[in-house]
């Protein structure tokens, strides 16, 4: 990112004369900056408007009187908080263990497969999960019968502890991604120098290691809140009906149409993410340490002391497996009649119509979606780097925004918005691709704006100097280079497409219906072998569609770049 | 040796995978020492520093400090501290905290601590800096900083790992002059590395040369730039002719006689247990060789005189070298502090005076390093 002081006025007066001359950066600055505002900003105006009473066309606080008036919402508020608490802490604790291990592990091997175990949620919507607990401890699940058979212990994961556990494997990749990665950025001879120096490594550890990667932890823990707050899904199917902000303003929205309270419910959804955001943007930034040095160091060979060694393998070992676990059971269920009762091998889960063809549009949108977020992340990373346009900086500020808002808020701000002229879109597949690209657009951007600074001007310089145009050099010089930011915003936004579900779910019309969305519907009527058997289907498709991508970066020049 | 070394490395080996980055290698240190390891990059300098430092365990081989073997005991075990190519300085510390860091985990008491972070601060000119932190540093203070780190816990054995390459050439003589005088101050014992041959021979009591992975050369500065044990190491301390040279005659004073590409020359051979018949490479350093228009007076006490023709002539400020011929061998020679009518051009008909103490280097060592 560029400093904030250097867009002066001047500057500012540059760029307007700047791109008066250029018609078609002008047009595609216009275009995007306005989607930007319509599709992120507007809705959650919407939304807050809405909230305050603005269907009756008065202000007033009666809605958010009531809320605070219902012991039922504000437990709504409160259990959200708690559950976003609890997940966080537990989730930041295993995944720090988890990323430290395998960052300063001496075999390659089994690194990549610990990481690989650590990533695979990602495959799938985070509510899955729920489905593998409940087949294991619902009702007539695994670990219930036998609990109940040896101890006549009656056992149930519905509730606090389902839902727990669920987000811990959902949103263990996030956490462990971030850390890993400042984990391996950290100079190493930092740790070094400190055991070099007398101090054990327990010492350097909660000294040294976890002091310099706080900023990483923290950034870490706020996106892991967030996306527990945001997740209506999972307390959904194995809430036992305890009330939570998100799954409680979608129940609203679509059994009971009252869309201020879900207004309310949506507003104290979106705050955390806006106190969370500010947070991120002006407290965190640069005056978080870099370090110093001139030359890398080289990799550790120091051996983990034996108590570390020790504490953080159980525990990874334990994260692990129950990753592994909760895979396995989906994969098991997805194959017999009843899991549990009665466990004859089945395809019958399998054949459904309205499913298959779920995944279809899925496939569909997510695509269309990726491609978009990658070609529009691109323009609007050049834009923003090389043009440095007046108002770039907003325009990357709102779409990181529009990746934190809960897809909830974006849900229902969109119901609000977009089902009357001059935009009446619900009900179209364009609203379901919009709210994919507007939600991820953040992501391509900031992939394409790392790379232009990577890449340097200076070959853009080299084109222009030998007589090609602006255009030209973009379309000759700065596409091709970009094309491993192009295919990492590609592949990051299908990946979410096809497994998020939360806006989707808002925005779904009869006879049209999403892969992920269609699995929740099942697992939520109790069919859980079928929700299962989808939930494969998709994870499938998603790991075939990465595998391939990945194939043809390695294939092509784009490894090299 | 009438005294232990302090530190013995015993047959060191290490591999990273297929690479071995240390092939045997085995050197001792002296208390109160400065011992280089110099030689070209990636030739193990920095594997073996960190073997004797405790961040790499070797794949065989002893080492023993102070008599003690260390194998594969931690670094905070071990009495050695290193000082990182990069600082490594803790940058969420300020400067007081980074230098006592060391005291402080070995449970020092607050005035103690003050008091010898006072004296070292003071030593190498940073007091005053202790509430700043690292970001707010100069390079240079940095490195200091870093070297009052290591300093402060008096270590048996002070590693350094390249701690001059990142600074500008004036700040680098100073830095030298710094370790030399806390070196004495201190009677530390230093195991320095560097890719600078001059640095290298201004600092060091001894130098080990360095070859892929193994010593190939160790002694003083004086004696390995004298008495070169192969082409390698001559090439790598500063510049030399090589002529291919074959032993005449040989009486056991060591007064021999040798036959070169430009003719016969009387040589000293005092090194080398040479017979008649032995081939092998001489060594001429180009200082070493004396230029004079006219021919000298008295042949026999000049050594070897030959004559020779201006090639070419570079004028490098305190010194002048020389390309001449001599039949068809080229030399290059070096003439220290010119005269303005010393000047030379190009065709100019020259005497050589090679003096007699050549150093001569056996074929068999110098075959597989003539490309060198
Ligand atoms: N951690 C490591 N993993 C793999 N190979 C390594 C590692 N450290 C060093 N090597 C290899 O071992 C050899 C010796 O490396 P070393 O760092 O000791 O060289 P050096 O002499 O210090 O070089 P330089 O002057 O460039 O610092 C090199 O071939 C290097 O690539
Ligand atoms: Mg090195």
């Amino acid at each position: 990112m560029f400093q904030s002081g250097e867009l002066t006025l001047k500057r500012q007066k540059d760029s307007i004369r700047h791109l008066a001359r250029n018609p078609l950066q002008f047009s595609l600055a216009l275009i995007i900056g306005l989607s930007l505002v319509l599709f992120i900003v507007v809705p959650i105006i919407y939304v807050l408007a809405r909230s305050l009473g603005a269907a009756e066309g008065v202000i007033t606080l009666e809605y958010f009187q009531n809320f605070f008036d219902r012991s039922y919402y504000y437990r709504a508020l409160s259990n959200s908080l708690i559950l976003a608490f609890t997940v966080t802490s537990i989730v930041v604790t295993l995944c720090f263990m988890y990323a430290y291990l395998v960052a300063r592990m001496h075999s390659r091997l089994i690194a990549t497969i610990l990481r690989s175990i650590a990533m695979v949620p990602l495959l799938a919507p985070p509510f899955i999960f729920s489905i593998s607990l409940i087949t294991l401890g619902g009702r007539r699940g695994l670990i219930s019968q036998l609990l109940a058979s040896l101890f006549g212990i009656e056992f149930s994961i519905y509730g606090w502890t389902g839902v727990i556990l669920a987000q811990i494997i959902g949103l263990f990749p996030l956490g462990f991604m971030m850390l890993e990665n400042v984990l391996r950025s950290m100079d190493l001879n930092l740790e070094e120098a400190s055991s070099d120096m007398g101090a054990g490594q327990w010492k350097t550890l909660l000294g040294i290691t976890i002091p310099l990667v706080m900023p990483g932890i923290l950034k870490a823990g706020l996106l892991v809140f967030i996306k527990s707050i945001a997740d209506f899904a999972t307390p959904m199917v194995i809430g036992g009906g305890l009330p939570f902000l998100a799954t409680d303003a979608y129940l609203l929205v679509v059994g009971q149409h009252n869309m201020e309270m879900a207004a309310v419910l949506a507003t104290f959804l979106v705050l955390p993410t806006m106190i969370i955001f500010f947070i991120q943007n002006y407290v965190l930034t640069d005056k978080t340490r870099t370090t110093i040095s001139g030359q890398s160091g080289v990799t550790s060979q120091i051996k983990m002391h034996r108590s570390i060694r020790g504490i953080f393998t159980v525990s990874s070992i334990l994260s692990a497996i129950l990753i592994v676990l909760a895979f396995g059971v989906i994969f098991w269920s997805a194959f017999v009649v009843i899991p549990g009762v009665n466990n004859t091998f089945t395809l019958d889960h399998f054949s459904t119509r309205t499913g298959w063809s779920a995944m279809g549009t899925s496939l569909q949108i997510a695509a269309i979606s990726a491609f978009i977020v990658a070609f529009l992340g691109v323009i609007q990373a050049y834009l923003n780097v090389r043009m440095k346009i007046y108002g770039s900086r907003i325009m990357e500020y709102i779409a990181l925004f529009g990746m934190g808002v809960p897809g909830t808020v974006v849900g229902i701000g969109y119901i609000l918005a977009f089902n009357q002229p001059p935009l009446h879109l619900t009900g179209t597949m364009t609203i379901i691709i919009i709210s994919m690209v507007l939600r991820h657009l953040g992501v391509g951007l900031e992939a394409g704006i790392s790379k232009l600074h990577q890449i340097g001007i200076n070959m853009e310089e080299a084109s222009w100097d030998m007589g090609a145009s602006k255009v030209l050099t973009f379309f000759r010089v700065v596409l091709p280079l970009m094309g491993s930011s192009f295919m990492y915003g590609f592949i990051y936004t299908f990946m979410c497409a096809m497994t998020s579900i939360s806006a989707a779910i808002f925005l779904v019309y009869p006879g049209t219906t999403l892969g992920a969305v269609y699995i929740l519907q099942v697992a939520e009527q109790g069919a859980i072998s079928r929700a299962a058997a989808m939930a494969l289907v998709l994870i499938s498709i998603v790991a075939l569609c990465l595998f391939t991508l990945t194939k043809l970066i390695s294939r092509t020049h784009l490894a090299r770049m | 040796m009438s005294e232990e070394p302090i530190l013995q490395v015993k047959d060191v080996v290490k591999k990273f995978g297929p690479v071995t980055a240390l092939s045997g290698v085995s050197i001792d240190v002296h208390r109160g020492e400065i011992v280089c390891f110099l030689g070209p990059s990636g030739c193990g300098k920095t594997t073996l520093l960190r073997v004797i430092g405790g961040f790499y365990s070797q794949d065989r081989g002893d080492t023993y400090l102070d008599g003690k073997l260390i194998n594969g005991i931690p670094p905070e075990k071990r009495d050695t501290v290193m000082f990182f190519q990069n600082y490594a300085l803790f940058p969420h510390m300020n400067v007081y905290e980074n230098v006592t860091y060391g005291l402080k985990v070995r449970k020092y008491r607050k005035a103690e601590m003050a008091e010898k972070a006072r004296e070292i601060l003071t030593m190498i000119q940073l007091d005053g800096m202790e509430g700043r932190y690292p970001n707010q540093l100069s390079g240079g203070q940095q490195q200091r900083v870093a070297l009052a780190r290591a300093l402060i816990l008096n270590p048996k054995l002070l590693l350094l790992d390249e701690p001059l390459s990142n600074l500008d050439a004036n700040l680098r003589a100073y830095m030298r002059d710094e370790i030399i005088k806390i070196r004495e101050k201190l009677n530390l014992t230093i195991i320095f590395v560097t890719h600078d041959q001059e640095e290298a021979i201004s600092i060091a009591d001894k130098i080990a040369v360095m070859r892929e992975g193994d010593i190939e050369q160790i002694g003083t500065p004086l004696h390995i730039y004298r008495y070169p044990a192969s082409i390698y190491v001559a090439d790598f301390l500063g510049s030399a002719n090589f002529l291919d040279a074959e032993v005449i005659n040989t009486d056991d004073k060591g007064n021999s006689e040798i036959n070169t590409n430009i003719g016969k020359m009387k040589i000293n051979l005092t090194m080398n247990k040479f017979k008649p018949g032995d081939r092998g490479k001489a060594i001429l350093r180009p200082e070493n060789i004396k230029v004079s228009l006219n021919e000298p007076a008295d042949k026999s006490s000049k050594g070897n005189v030959l004559e020779a023709e201006i090639l070419k002539g570079t004028y490098l400020g305190a010194t002048i070298m020389y390309e001449v011929k001599i039949d068809n061998e080229v030399l290059t020679v070096e003439i220290r502090n010119p005269k303005e009518n010393e000047l030379l051009a190009p065709g100019d008909q020259v005497y050589l005076q090679i003096p007699e103490n050549i150093h001569l280097i056996e074929e068999d060592e110098s075959k597989n390093t003539a490309s060198q």
